[in-house]
Formats: C-alpha cells, sequence, structure tokens
C-alpha cells in the first residue's frame, strides 16, 4: 500500500507542523508513505467562489502527481471531499478517467477507515472542543450531522479516544458553520466575522484549552478571530494531537 | 391559444424525465404506532395546548362539559346525541343553539362554546378530524372554546392511517383540528386564541 | 468585494442586540425542528418519500393538473389557469369585481407575495386585509415579510405595541404578546364578518379529489372561507400532489420542518364551495413550467415553503430576510430569485458558506447548497461576476499552476508576517475588518520536506 501524502496549499505554507505530524503519523502506523513534490493547490477556492474552470488544470495536474498511489491522503477534510466529489466532472473532458476521486482519504478517515489503529502512544492532557468542520460533516460523514435523524457517531471523537490524558467535548451547536467558506469570509466578512465569533465563544463555553478539527482552514479562521479579539482558547489540528507521543 | 392550453403546453415541452410514483407502503407500514394509544392521544393534547379527557362509565356528559367550561353561556352543539364506544346514547342537553338557527355566519360570534363531533384522532400530533356536518362551518372557528366529541375507539397513530380513514362528506369540507387556535407570530412568544379557539377539550367517549 | 446582500448583511449586523436575537429566536426554531424530526424513526424515509413524491408530480404536472381540474369542476368549483402575475392578479380582480366585492380577507400566500397581488388590487379600489397576525403587522406597517413563515420575526414587541396603539387603541406602553395578539384577534374579528370574500393560497392540491389543503396555526384562512360565501384559493402549479395519501407524508413532515410543531393547528380540506356559494380556484404557472426544463434546479420546485432552510442558514439568521433582494430570501430564496431573473438577483449568490446544512433539513430534499454553487459557476458567464473575485481567482490559478512560482511565493511569504499593521489592516482587506492575518511558517513543508527535516 502506497500511500501519496496531500498537503493542501495554506497548510503548506501557514501550518506545515500539520503536515510533518501527518507524515510521522501515517509513518509510525506502519504506511508507506511519500510525498510527491511541486504540489500547490486542489483548485476549491476558485470553484467555490463561481470559478471552477479555473481548477480543471490544477485537478489534471493533481491527478498526474498522485497517480502512481494507491491512496491519496491529506489532513484537510474539505480539499479531500472537494477532489472526490467534483474532479470527475471537472476532468469529464479529459483522455483517461480520474483516478483521485476513488482513492483520496482526508486523514482522519483514513486512520479511522482503513488503518483502524486499536491504540495510539499519543498523550495529550488537555480538554479539547471539536470543530466539526460543514464539509467534513455533511459531505465527508465525518460526523452523524445535526440535522439527521440517524445514530450519532464521529470519528474525530473516535480516534481522539485513543489518546491518554484528553478530555473531548463538544460546543453546542456542534456542526454550526464557523463562516470560513473560503472567499465566502472576504465577500461576506460581516456576516462570517459574526459566525466566527459565535463559534469560537461556543468551543470557549465548554471550558476546552483547544478546538480541534481536522479542517486546517476553519482552525484558521477561527485563529484569526482569537487573536483578533484576544480569546482564551488555542487551534490545533486532530493529527497534531494523534501525533503528539511521536 | 388559451392559458390553459398555453401552460400545459409548456409543461409538455419542457418536462424531461418522467419519475415514477413511488410505492407508499414500506414507508406506512414502518410509521410509528402507540402501543398505549389513549395515553399518547392525551400527553400530545397537552402539548399542542389543549387538553383530552376519557369519559368515564357513568358520567353525565353534560355535567362534564359544564364543569370544563363553567362560565360557558352561548353554547352551540351540532350533536345531538354521542354513542359511547360500550353503545350507551347519551343526549348532549346542556346547548342553547343549534349552529344553523342563524341567518349569517357572522351571528355566531360571541359563541362561548361549540361542542362538535370528532371522526378521527391521531396520536401522533393530537389532531381530529372534523368533517363538515352543519351548513356552517364558521362554528368550528369562531367560537371561543371547543368541546370535541370522539370515540375512543377512532384513534389511529399516524397520519398515513388518517388519510384512509377520512371523507369530506357532502358539505366537501373537513378539517383536522390539532389542540386550539395559536400564534407566535410576535417575537416567537406562543400564544393560545389567535382566531379560532381559545381552548380545546376533546371528550373520548 | 461586496454584494448588495453583503452590504445590508454589515448594516443588520452593525445592531448587535438584535441581531444576536434574531440569530438566537431562529435557532430556536432549528432547535424545536431537531426534537420533532427525532420524535419519528421513520424521519429520513419520510423525507426521502417527500422528494419521491414530488418528483413524480413534477415530472407529471400536464396529467395531475388536468386531473385536479376535471375532479374540482365535478365537484362545483371553478378553475382558472394564470400564465403570469398579471393573469393571475387579474382573475382574482374580475371575480372581485363581478361580485362588488369591497371587502376582501385573505389568509397568507406566498404566491400572493410572489405576484404582487395586494398592490394590484388596492390600485383598483379594493381593501385588501391580511389577516395572519404576521401578515396584518407588517400590512399596518407598510412592510414586507422577512421570512416566509414567520414574516415579522424581524420586528420587535415595542413597535407592534406602538402600531396597535394607534391603528387597535390599545393601551399604550402595553407591549404584552398575550395582550396584542388578542387586541388583533377582537379588531379582525369585524374585517372577517363584513368581508364580502376571502381568499387562502394551498399548501397542497390534490389531483384525485380536485381539493385544496391550506395549514395554518390561526385559524385565519378558516375564519375568512367560512363567513363570506366566495372564496377565491390560488395555487403554484407545484403544489399539486396525487392523492390523499400523500397528505399522509407531507403533512408529518410540514410543520415539524418549518415550526418544530408536530402538525399545524388546522390542515383544512376545501374540496366544494359552501352551500349556495362559490369557489374559484387559480392555477398559476408564472414561470414555474420553465423551471422543469432546468435539471440542474428542477428540485426547487419540490419546496413546501417550510422556511426550515432559512431558520438553520448561518447567514439567514445573522443578515435578516431584507438582507437579501428577491422576496423569498434564505437558502430557497437565493435559488428561486436566480431562477427568476438572474441578472436582477445574483446579489444574493454571495449568502452562502456552503456549509450544506439547509439541505440537511430541506424535508423535500431540496439540494439548495449545491445548486447555489451551480449558480455561482454561471456569474461568469452571465457577466455578474465579482472582479475582485475573478482577479483573486485568477491570480491564484496563475501562480497555483506554476509550483517554481508558488515554492518561490511560499519562501517568500513569512516576509508579510513582518510587515507593519498599517500594510496589513487597510480599508482594503476585508479579511482584516474580522480578523488577524494568519501568519506565515518561517519554513514550508515543501522546504522543510527538501531539506529532509520532515521525518
Amino acid at each position: 500500500m502506497k500511500v501519496g501524502l496531500f498537503i493542501p496549499c495554506y497548510i503548506n505554507a501557514v501550518y506545515p507542523q500539520v503536515g510533518v505530524a501527518s507524515y510521522k503519523l501515517l509513518k509510525s502506523l506502519g504506511v508507506n508513505v511519500d510525498y510527491p513534490l511541486d504540489q500547490t493547490c486542489c483548485g476549491q477556492p476558485m470553484a467555490n467562489a463561481g470559478f471552477e474552470d479555473e481548477s480543471v488544470k490544477l485537478a489534471k495536474r493533481f491527478d498526474h502527481l498522485f497517480e502512481q498511489y494507491d491512496y491519496i491522503v491529506g489532513p484537510s477534510a474539505s480539499c479531500v471531499v472537494f477532489v472526490r466529489d467534483n474532479y470527475g466532472r471537472l476532468l469529464s473532458n479529459e483522455q483517461h478517467r480520474c483516478q483521485s476521486e476513488g482513492k483520496i482519504y482526508d486523514i482522519c478517515e483514513f486512520i479511522h477507515d482503513v488503518i483502524k489503529p486499536a491504540s495510539l502512544p499519543a498523550s495529550f492532557p488537555h480538554k479539547v472542543s471539536i470543530q466539526n468542520s460543514c464539509h467534513g460533516v455533511r459531505l465527508m460523514h465525518l460526523s452523524s450531522p445535526s440535522e439527521l435523524n440517524i445514530p450519532y457517531y464521529n470519528k474525530l471523537r473516535d480516534l481522539l479516544s485513543l489518546v491518554k490524558d484528553i478530555e473531548i467535548v463538544e460546543p453546542e451547536r456542534p456542526d454550526e458553520c464557523c463562516g470560513f467558506g473560503g472567499m465566502f469570509a472576504v465577500e461576506e466578512h460581516a456576516v462570517s466575522g459574526q459566525m466566527g465569533r459565535d463559534k469560537v465563544n461556543r468551543h470557549i463555553a465548554t471550558g476546552a484549552e483547544y478546538i480541534a478539527g481536522a479542517d486546517s482552514s476553519c482552525l484558521m479562521h477561527q485563529s484569526g478571530i482569537i487573536a483578533r479579539e484576544n480569546l482564551p482558547i488555542k487551534t490545533i489540528h486532530v493529527v497534531e494531537i494523534l501525533a503528539s507521543g511521536l | 391559444m388559451s392559458s390553459r392550453e398555453d401552460i400545459l403546453q409548456s409543461i409538455r415541452r419542457n418536462t424531461r424525465v418522467r419519475y415514477e410514483k413511488p410505492d407508499y407502503a414500506p414507508l406506512e407500514e414502518e410509521a410509528t404506532r402507540y402501543p398505549d394509544l389513549e395515553a399518547r392521544f392525551k400527553e400530545i393534547m397537552t402539548q399542542v395546548g389543549g387538553q383530552a379527557v376519557t369519559l368515564k362509565k357513568g358520567d353525565d356528559i353534560n355535567q362534564v362539559i359544564k364543569s370544563l367550561y363553567p362560565e360557558a353561556r352561548r353554547i352551540a352543539s351540532t350533536v345531538d346525541e354521542v354513542t359511547t364506544s360500550d353503545g350507551k346514547k347519551l343526549a348532549i342537553t346542556c346547548a342553547t343553539f343549534h349552529p344553523d338557527d342563524v341567518e349569517t355566519p357572522g351571528e355566531l360570534d360571541g359563541t362561548d362554546l361549540a361542542i362538535i363531533d370528532g371522526r378521527i384522532g391521531v396520536g401522533e400530533n393530537g389532531a381530529v378530524w372534523i368533517q363538515q356536518d352543519v351548513e356552517q362551518r364558521a362554528i368550528y372557528f369562531i367560537s371561543e372554546a371547543l368541546v370535541i366529541l370522539l370515540d375512543r375507539r377512532n384513534l389511529v397513530s399516524n397520519m398515513h392511517e388518517a388519510y384512509k380513514r377520512i371523507d369530506t362528506g357532502e358539505y366537501g369540507y373537513g378539517v383536522f383540528i390539532s389542540g386550539p387556535s395559536k400564534t407566535a407570530d410576535i417575537e416567537q412568544a406562543l400564544v393560545m386564541g389567535a382566531h379560532g379557539a381559545r381552548s380545546v377539550t376533546v371528550i373520548l367517549v | 468585494m461586496s454584494t448588495k446582500h453583503s452590504k445590508a448583511a454589515e448594516e443588520f449586523q452593525a445592531n448587535k442586540g438584535l441581531a444576536a436575537w434574531h440569530d438566537e429566536t431562529l435557532w430556536m426554531v432549528r432547535a424545536k425542528r431537531d426534537k420533532m424530526s427525532k420524535q419519528l424513526p421513520e424521519w429520513e424515509h419520510l423525507r426521502d418519500m417527500a422528494c419521491a413524491i414530488k418528483m413524480y408530480s413534477n415530472s407529471h404536472l400536464d396529467q395531475l393538473l388536468t386531473e385536479f381540474e376535471k375532479n374540482a369542476q365535478a365537484n362545483g368549483a371553478h378553475v382558472y389557469w394564470a400564465k403570469d402575475a398579471t393573469e393571475y392578479c387579474s382573475i382574482v380582480y374580475n371575480i372581485l369585481k363581478g361580485h362588488n366585492v369591497k371587502h376582501f380577507i385573505k389568509s397568507k400566500s406566498m404566491l400572493a407575495e410572489e405576484c404582487g397581488l395586494n398592490e394590484f388590487l388596492e390600485e383598483k379600489g379594493v381593501e385588501v386585509v391580511e389577516s395572519d397576525l404576521g401578515e396584518r403587522i407588517l400590512q399596518l406597517m407598510h412592510k414586507k415579510p422577512s421570512h416566509i413563515v414567520m414574516p415579522a420575526i424581524h420586528i420587535k414587541k415595542e413597535e407592534i405595541g406602538e402600531l396597535f396603539v394607534r391603528e387597535m387603541n390599545t393601551e399604550p406602553g402595553n407591549n404584552d404578546q398575550t395582550y396584542l395578539t388578542h387586541a388583533a384577534r377582537k379588531n379582525l374579528r369585524h374585517k372577517f364578518i363584513e368581508a364580502e370574500a376571502a381568499m387562502t393560497g394551498a399548501n397542497f392540491a390534490v389531483a384525485s379529489t380536485g381539493e385544496c389543503v391550506v395549514c395554518t396555526n390561526e385559524g385565519n384562512a378558516d375564519m375568512g372561507t367560512s363567513q363570506p360565501k366566495l372564496q377565491i384559493t390560488a395555487f403554484g402549479m407545484e403544489k399539486i400532489v396525487p392523492d390523499r395519501d400523500s397528505l399522509g407524508v407531507f403533512t408529518r413532515l410540514l410543520a415539524r420542518s418549518g415550526t418544530g410543531q408536530p402538525i399545524t393547528t388546522y390542515t383544512s380540506h376545501y374540496r366544494k364551495p359552501r352551500p349556495g356559494g362559490e369557489l374559484h380556484i387559480i392555477i398559476v404557472d408564472n414561470g414555474r413550467s420553465r423551471i422543469l426544463a432546468e435539471q440542474d434546479h428542477i428540485k426547487t420546485l419540490n419546496c413546501l415553503r417550510c422556511g426550515a432552510c432559512m431558520n438553520t442558514c448561518p447567514v439567514y439568521r445573522r443578515s435578516g430576510g431584507y438582507s437579501y433582494t428577491y422576496f423569498i430570501p434564505g437558502p430557497i430564496g437565493i435559488n428561486l430569485g436566480m431562477l427568476k431573473a438572474p441578472l436582477h438577483y445574483y446579489d444574493n449568490v454571495s449568502a452562502c458558506s456552503l456549509c450544506h446544512s439547509c439541505q440537511n433539513v430541506c424535508p423535500a430534499k431540496v439540494d439548495l447548497a449545491d445548486q447555489i454553487y451551480r449558480w455561482r459557476q454561471k456569474l461568469d458567464s452571465l457577466g455578474v461576476a465579482s472582479s475582485a473575485k475573478k482577479t483573486m481567482s485568477g491570480g491564484m490559478k496563475f501562480l497555483m499552476e506554476r509550483p517554481e512560482l508558488f515554492n518561490f511565493a511560499l519562501k517568500n511569504a513569512p516576509i508579510v508576517n513582518a510587515m507593519p499593521r498599517w500594510m496589513l489592516y487597510n480599508s482594503l482587506n476585508d479579511w482584516g475588518k474580522e480578523h488577524e492575518m494568519p501568519r506565515f511558517a518561517k519554513e514550508s513543508f515543501n522546504d522543510m520536506w527538501k531539506k529532509n527535516k520532515v521525518k
């Protein structure tokens, strides 16, 4: 099983430690993982803003870059699900069939569903509040959406529960949008900012020290709010916690 | 060409895929059912802002109604006689008039209480089917309070079951009523008695 | 970078207290909806069924509408077909004129809002009285609904108290909701009784029986139609359902989804005219048959107008109904507006973070967020894409298609961290209005990997 590590553009630039933790974590779980160079962006920001066509070339590059791998695994539910749900359509005019959509996983989903570790050496003696991101929840099915009448499940909680000394909580309105939404955060900044402040405050109300999520984009948005308002909470990617003993 | 033809032609021109009619049976089969329907019905009636009481053996129905609405003076009834589930016939004598005695429905304004006949009661939501049985159906809405008489054997669990058993009758009108008239249009504060009855009691006979 | 929606939303947010109240209040309705839906284990199957029935009905409109017409006529109703808003308004007016109606009472109808019925009639001298409490408040205030089910949700009781002092002679300063509601009850009761005609919309029109079904909590539709002998009922043609069994599905979903009630207080079935009365039914197209051809957007015709998508929408709750330029706000309004006239209503397409919550609450499974995504893709070819967004997108494309350039940017990005605040946070930076900028890492992941630092 050969895994190609997908590091989204903003993680590359802003949160490289999330990439490092992802690599270490996969390695420690016995996964043959490699990082194909020259990755840039999956094209989601342009597509969500209404310029899907501008993602086609990137999709083609992406598909080619990961050709030789059995799995593509990346630490960003939103980017991963964009590839999974849209590349097939974006590349429908290409000669060869898009392969990425069938083999791409968010790292938490991959560890939970494919690797299924019974234990982890990690320890994280802190209280964390789970950031159930919209695309993680409603498009990737990482947890049961609060709107649906289906039994509760939460893959992030399952994984975090393997960590020693951790206390896990979820905020009120557990999967309400934090307001990021790519260029939405800029174009609709007043609403986006309020959504972000509301979200962060609900995380704070749980008494958690950290907001832990599988989408660095939501965390980046909330970090920006936390820094501006000087709020008493930090953000962390779930893989950083899972890799904390490594 | 008439608008009717225009519209139908436009529908036909624009309809692309014709989807099949789904089979309701599996859903109707699976729909929630309540083992103790009477208890469930009473509970849900409270939740929708009304109440349901059971007429016990030997109870005087007119006394029960009077004790529920002691202040009521102008009382209409569409029901002369009610048959209980164990076959007893009880005359409704506490009414002061029949709603069809008036010339215009506006004259029904000021009715304190209307006693009416319920056909089917629904356990999941407290709705009771009223099939119009008088000329002035205004009485179901204009009265300050409603007493609905319902045979306890006519309780069903859900709307699927209810729709299989209702009809609109010769007047061509029927309504499910679930509790008193209500609104939350001012700041989402729930208020009973928007336009229709302020109070609804279902008497299970 | 802004749209009419984002500007109006910013104004709405300027009143923090009211904005927070609006969000909390509508979230409460969403929470009630969750509770109600979770009481039924078969909930998700009900939604699937509602969607399937609508897909069937809306793909057999020709058959079902003619079946409805035949049955309604057999019941003694007059049936009319209106191609557009003007024809609908004219039909209503002609019926009223033919009966010399001066006082006309109406229950809430989104179709009437869509077609501008009240304005049309009032211009011709017919007094129209809205009988739904929320609609009546707005009518007296000369305002439009800000929500399709809770039309006056944005108005505080103090304003209503003042209005009622003027209009209904209530005690000044008494803003108690029960007191005000009962004052309106008394005031409107006379309007019901003096009306010469009553009008309703319809939540459902049943083909197999030719009856129209109207759901209200207040009982206003029935108070109206049980007083005057002349009844007019109009519905948009996607309200057609095949039979009563399908009502079993929809009546279980509608109020649970919309207001978090197990059913509306009144679910009225109008099949025949009153004895000695008349029932006039108007079937309205007004652009609906055109939507049938739009495969990407056809599911908007599934909409039951329950309002659940508004209550769950994090943007609607924080921007209010008036921030949208179409008369129906929220996720369904964004889509219906675009179907009506994209060049008029494209400003609403920004009002979505693509969180997809609306799709999950919709009782008839309209793919609301997916459709908004699709509309965004079309803005450029409609010539109305935001030029700033286009530039930003194009810039990203240029950068991201060139890994060498991207790597160069990664290397140099940390310089931004050291820039003085005035350069980072100025009026051009909309991100900076709400947040601090993310800080670029000293070394990107690419750099670390190349230097063999990732182990």
